[in-house]
């Protein structure tokens, strides 16, 4: 299962932060504080992977990806297949991007309500819901529909 | 939605714009404050507002703050009638509430309604806070109707496929709640879902069913390789679910995934199906440049791998993945890297294709050196699973060359396993002696004293190694800057071994000493420790004396004669005192004997904590692999052939005056050997004790003296079960004990160490060490004979208030030799019982059989302190009478001057307090007890004596608990009426006496000089 989903730029300040298993804020904070000490030391041109027994329990291991000023990080324990984690973060990107175009760092941030929405689409409670990110925008964009028709009605 | 929300655009922007996280903080606490005053004032706020500060609420939760309030409002959105609130409402529930949230409850009925509602996005917003929270109740309250939605024919797949993991989330969490009996069928028939999302999700859901109950679902294991043909074969699937042209890699990998919970695939078409789509994907993925692309292929490869290692394929398919992984460690890409080597780890656990792995050992050694530390992780990993005999010389010695450039985070690590593989697979003991040095010098930091140790034990059993570990030690001390540990090994090897290189350049006595020496200044205490032993030894080696070097080495005793550290000081002043001693010396410090074959601390370390891991690979593989023989500590024949020198020789020695002294050096070598390789103590500390506390081991005794009667020591060769019951004295050939066993026993009640037991055949000592309720005996079982002692056995029967355990007792007790066998124990509570030790060995044809009571008697539990009369006084009096304070009047008393009973208090751990009573025919004392089930009671006791008629007194015990209390008084009346000599006791322990409380008037007023006290008291 998916552990956790966590947005955060390169300075590790986080942009979207999902656990799928409760997690006290302290202990929030601090398992993302590890995760951005991991990946800033982490040159460019080496794996996505990296085990996370440390930090966040036995069995754990994360993917991220480094895209601009962001890191996309997965967090899953040894029922879920690594690349198939990785193919899901770029299907996660792929998704912003056409909801976004030409998505940036600022777009995230001003947008996290809809990251949530995004996300949610994607993930459901630690499982991939959906791959195609056609699909997924497909819903997203309903919902945008609904929720703006009803802020018109406001 | 966000661009409709102005506030909360300018609150971010407010946080981005501030300087530093103090003044982030500021703004954080001014914006909670505002929202928490608006909550407060609810009646004005519109749901637009309420939408809005619930979304800062969660940005403020997600920078890392604690929201402690606004919970009630953000639940009560998921109430509200429109969407976007709704949304919200649901949303920050699931992110900011755990499954035990009180508010969750009163919700229940409002997410119920939204799910069984017609409202699709209601529904959906529900299901997913309901699976992300996964609570308790609402499995309770929402499985069943999260089971329609999924097998509607009615919903849309957007709503089923949210439904399939809802329901595997509140199966998960609470899988006594959520009832899927008999949903096989249900499953299989999701399995025939045409919409690939609803198919992917039903897919997880069959994964987190068959794990739990993998007999249930077999009709779906057909279904599962058709879903693989169709996607493997990319028939009719959906352009949306082919990512970067490969049919839905989740999915694929997800179906994979679930036939690896079956077992086994029996029907052998479908197999034969199976088999052929996953000969398709190990051939046909080929490496290719979009990496995306890649990903994904091997994505479905990967698991494929997976899935055929589980298969048990045959071992033609095997050879091929391993070599492809084979393949994959060599590529660019560094995840395909890492991913081979995780898979050829994982790998090593079929059997039969470790040969083949090895193939690739020059390959997986290269991405030790990989710029990417994830890699160099799961290579060290693969080195360490596929190490043997084989191959263990070239892997240890690259890892020892890693260590040098590794990085610190991996450097414990390498240690460790490079330590436990030269342990496990020396190919020869020089080889280890030189790793584990190696080790030292490179990472001294992460080498344990356990790995140390475990040097100085081969080194010891081995005296073909000794020359050469002492000759590698003096190079290694040469060096600049030594790890201490280095200088710790280096110091014993050449106190132990430095004479044995007399010849070679740089190594007379006074070389060695100097180049020790040098490094005294700079060391901890513990090396102090050693350098002193060492020296010492180094006194004895040099015999005749050095006059030069011996002027040094005492300065430097008297030096630290009044070191702060007591065992530095202790050291320094018996060794000076030793060493004054000329021959006595050569006794005391010759050289250790072997150690006992036992097994390494740090193999056992290392099972532990592959035991830990959820990767099991490496156990089952070394339960297959066979170890090394190199390393077994045990009194082994050397090469040469020629039989170990120690032991033999001094059985052929037919001198009784020789034979004495000779025992007399083995003994005091015996004790250093076995203390020293109890890998919780530092050998040094023990050695030492050891050496200055020997326990007399009498040759073969001329008188026999005659035992107790119920001593129960008979022997009967014929019958060994009669044992017991057979009287000895009908036994011709009864081996009789030589001493006063209870007198024996009564005295170890007063002193820790002493002999417990002898015969003409063994000598059974003990030495104590107590400390509150714990308690560490040691048992030294010394064989007095030429011939073993057979048969050894070591019962221990403990009382119901003492927890013991005894450490192996060996079979065979070699002879002329002394073996320790600890014995830990616990105090409970407060009695006088004490265990008995069933001891039994068979010398010649004669089996006997000893019960010997163990002096682990209540007294070993005190601690005597003194108080004083403000301390005392207002204790006695809180305490009023029985059960806590008995009075007896005690007669037939041993008469005992005061000064002597004071002694035999001190003896009990009962410390006196002077002048506390006035009156000087008194004593007044007191104690502390220590036992695990209660803090440490106060213990007080008065004895009143006669001076005209020292044959009786009055005794009266106090403390907090009504036992501890009766046992210490009859403890304290047995020692003070019994004369062991006279009235020995019964084995079991005495039998108690019978509270008696004399009447107060038992004693004359006018004949008590203490009783007008006592009334005060």
């Amino acid at each position: 299962m998916i552990r956790a989903v966590i947005v955060m730029n390169t300075q590790g300040k986080p942009r979207l932060v999902r656990f799928y298993e409760f997690q006290p804020p302290e202990r929030q904070k601090e398992l993302i504080r590890s995760i951005y000490g991991v990946l800033s030391s982490r040159a460019d041109n080496v794996s996505n992977f990296f085990k996370t027994d440390v930090i966040f329990g036995e069995d754990t291991r994360l993917v991220y990806k480094h895209l601009a000023t962001m890191y996309f990080v997965f967090v899953f324990d040894s029922s879920e297949n690594e690349l198939a984690m990785l193919d899901l973060i770029q299907v996660f990107v792929e998704t912003l991007e056409r909801c976004f175009k030409n998505v940036c760092e600022l777009d995230l941030v001003f947008n996290f309500t809809k990251l949530h929405t995004i996300l949610d689409e994607i993930v459901f409670a630690g499982q991939v819901v959906e791959t195609s990110s056609s699909e997924i925008v497909k819903a997203v964009e309903e919902i945008a529909r609904k929720s703006l028709s009803h802020s018109l009605q406001l | 939605m966000a661009s409709s929300m102005r506030g909360l655009s300018v609150f971010i922007s407010d946080i981005r714009n501030c300087q530093n996280k103090e003044l982030e903080r500021l703004r954080v606490d001014k914006e909670l404050g505002h929202i928490r005053t608006r909550f407060k004032h609810e009646k004005g706020l519109t749901p637009y507002e309420k939408k809005k500060y619930v979304w800062k609420m969660l940005y403020i939760y997600m920078l890392g703050y604690d929201v402690d309030f606004g919970h009630m409002e953000a639940v009560s959105l998921i109430s509200a009638p429109k969407y976007p609130e709704k949304q919200v409402g649901y949303i920050v529930t699931s992110c900011l509430l755990n499954e035990n949230h009180d508010f969750l409850r009163m919700v229940v009925n409002t997410v119920r309604n939204d799910i069984v509602g017609r409202n699709e996005t209601f529904q959906c917003l529900a299901l997913t806070m309901v699976g992300n929270i996964g609570g308790r109740e609402f499995a309770e309250s929402l499985a069943p109707d999260v089971q329609k939605l999924l097998i509607s024919s009615s919903c849309r797949p957007l709503v089923r496929k949210k439904a399939a993991l809802c329901l595997l989330r509140l199966f998960r969490k609470n899988p006594d709640v959520v009832n899927v009996d008999g949903w096989s069928d249900r499953m299989a028939q999701l399995l025939d879902e045409r919409d690939l999302g609803v198919l992917t999700s039903s897919m997880s859901l069959l994964v987190a069913l068959v794990s739990n109950n993998g007999d249930a679902y077999w009709n779906c294991v057909s279904k599962c390789v058709k879903i693989l043909e169709r996607l493997a074969r990319n028939i009719d699937i959906p352009q949306e679910y082919t990512y970067y042209g490969i049919p839905s890699p989740w999915l694929q990998v997800k179906t994979m995934r679930a036939l690896q919970y079956f077992p086994t695939i029996e029907d052998p078409n479908t197999r034969r199906s199976l088999f052929e789509v996953l000969q398709r994907i190990l051939m046909g993925t080929d490496v290719v440049k979009n990496v995306n692309k890649n990903n994904a292929s091997h994505a479905v490869l990967f698991e494929a791998l997976a899935l055929v290692m589980h298969l048990d394929a045959e071992k033609e398919m095997m050879s091929q993945c391993v070599a492809l992984l084979g393949k994959f460690i060599s590529v660019r890409e560094p995840n395909i890297r890492y991913l081979g080597l995780e898979n050829m780890t994982r790998m090593l656990m079929v059997t039969d294709v470790q040969d083949i792995i090895k193939r690739h050992q020059a390959q997986i050694i290269t991405s030790l050196k990989d710029p990417d530390i994830s890699i160099r992780r799961r290579s060290l990993d693969l080195l360490y699973g596929m190490c043997d005999i084989t191959n263990a010389k070239d892997i240890v010695e690259e890892l020892l060359q890693y260590l040098s450039t590794a990085e610190f985070a991996m450097r414990e690590e390498l240690a460790l396993k490079a330590a436990i593989l030269a342990e496990k697979f020396a190919p020869d003991l020089s080889w280890y002696v030189d790793v584990i040095l190696q080790l030292i010098d490179k990472a001294g930091d992460f080498v344990s004293d356990d790995i140390w140790y475990r040097v100085v034990q081969f080194v010891t059993n081995n005296e073909d190694l000794q020359p050469y570990a002492a000759a590698k030690a003096r190079v290694y001390l040469d060096k600049p800057a030594l790890h201490e540990t280095m200088v710790k090994v280096g110091a014993y090897l050449l106190g132990e071994y430095g004479h044995l290189l007399v010849r070679r350049p740089g190594c007379s006595p006074k070389e060695l000493f100097a180049v020790i020496n040098e490094k005294l200044p700079t060391v901890s205490p513990p090396t102090v420790a050693i350098l002193l032993s060492s020296y010492a030894k180094m006194l004895l080696h040099t015999q005749p004396a050095e006059p030069e070097l011996q002027e040094q080495i005492w300065a430097i005793f008297k030096k630290y004669e009044s070191y702060v550290d007591c065992e530095i000081q202790q050291r320094a002043v018996e060794y000076f005192a030793l060493s004054q001693k000329g021959a006595a010396l050569m006794d005391v410090l010759a050289e250790m004997p072997k150690f006992p074959e036992r097994q390494s601390a740090l193999l056992r370390k290392a099972e532990d904590i592959e035991a830990d891991t959820a990767e099991q690979s490496a156990i089952k593989l070394r339960s297959q692999q066979q170890t090394s023989n190199a390393l077994v500590v045990t009194d082994q024949i050397p090469v040469n052939g020629s039989p170990p020198v120690g032991q033999l020789k001094l059985v052929k020695i037919p001198s009784q005056n020789m034979e004495t002294s000779s025992f007399e050096q083995r003994r005091t070598e015996t004790y250093g050997a076995v203390n020293k390789v109890d890998p919780e103590s530092s050998p040094s500390v023990d050695l030492l004790g050891d050496l200055l506390e020997p326990l007399a081991i009498e040759g073969p005794p001329s008188v026999l003296t005659a035992t107790e009667k119920g001593q129960g020591l008979e022997a009967n060769p014929n019958s060994p079960g009669a044992l017991v019951l057979a009287s000895f004295s009908d036994q011709p050939n009864t081996v009789q004990p030589t001493i006063n066993i209870a007198e024996r026993f009564s005295a170890l009640c007063l002193k820790d160490s002493g002999v417990l037991y002898e015969d003409p055949n063994i000598q059974i000592g003990i030495k104590a060490e107590w400390k509150t309720f714990h308690g560490r005996l040691v048992l030294f079982l010394g064989n007095k004979n030429v011939s073993p002692l057979i048969s050894v056995q070591a019962l221990i029967l403990p009382p119901r208030h003492l927890k013991m355990e005894l450490s192996l007792v060996p079979d065979t007790i070699p002879p002329r030799a002394q073996v320790q066998c600890p014995l830990d124990v616990v105090n409970i509570q407060a009695s006088r019982d004490v265990p008995v030790l069933d001891f039994g060995y068979k010398f010649g044809t004669s089996m006997v059989n000893v019960k010997l009571r163990l002096p682990t008697t209540l007294n070993k539990f005190l601690q005597p302190m003194t108080v004083t009369a403000e301390e005392f006084f207002p204790y006695w009096k809180s305490i009023p009478g029985p059960p806590l304070k008995l009075q007896e009047v005690v007669r037939g008393v041993k008469p005992l001057s005061l000064p002597e009973m004071a002694n035999l208090f001190g003896s009990l751990h009962l410390g006196i307090s002077q002048g506390l009573d006035l009156n000087p025919n008194n004593l007044v004392a007191s104690t502390t007890f220590y036992s695990d089930n209660s803090r440490a009671l106060l213990c007080l006791v008065r004895v009143e004596t006669d001076p005209s008629d020292r044959t009786q007194l009055r005794l009266t015990v106090a403390s907090g608990d009504p036992i501890l209390t009766l046992e210490l008084k009859e403890l304290l009346k047995e020692h003070m009426i019994s004369i062991p000599s006279i009235t020995p006791t019964a084995p079991q322990g005495p039998m108690p006496t019978p509270l008696q409380l004399d009447p107060p008037g038992a004693l004359s007023i006018a004949d008590d000089p203490g009783a007008l006290l006592a009334a005060l008291l």
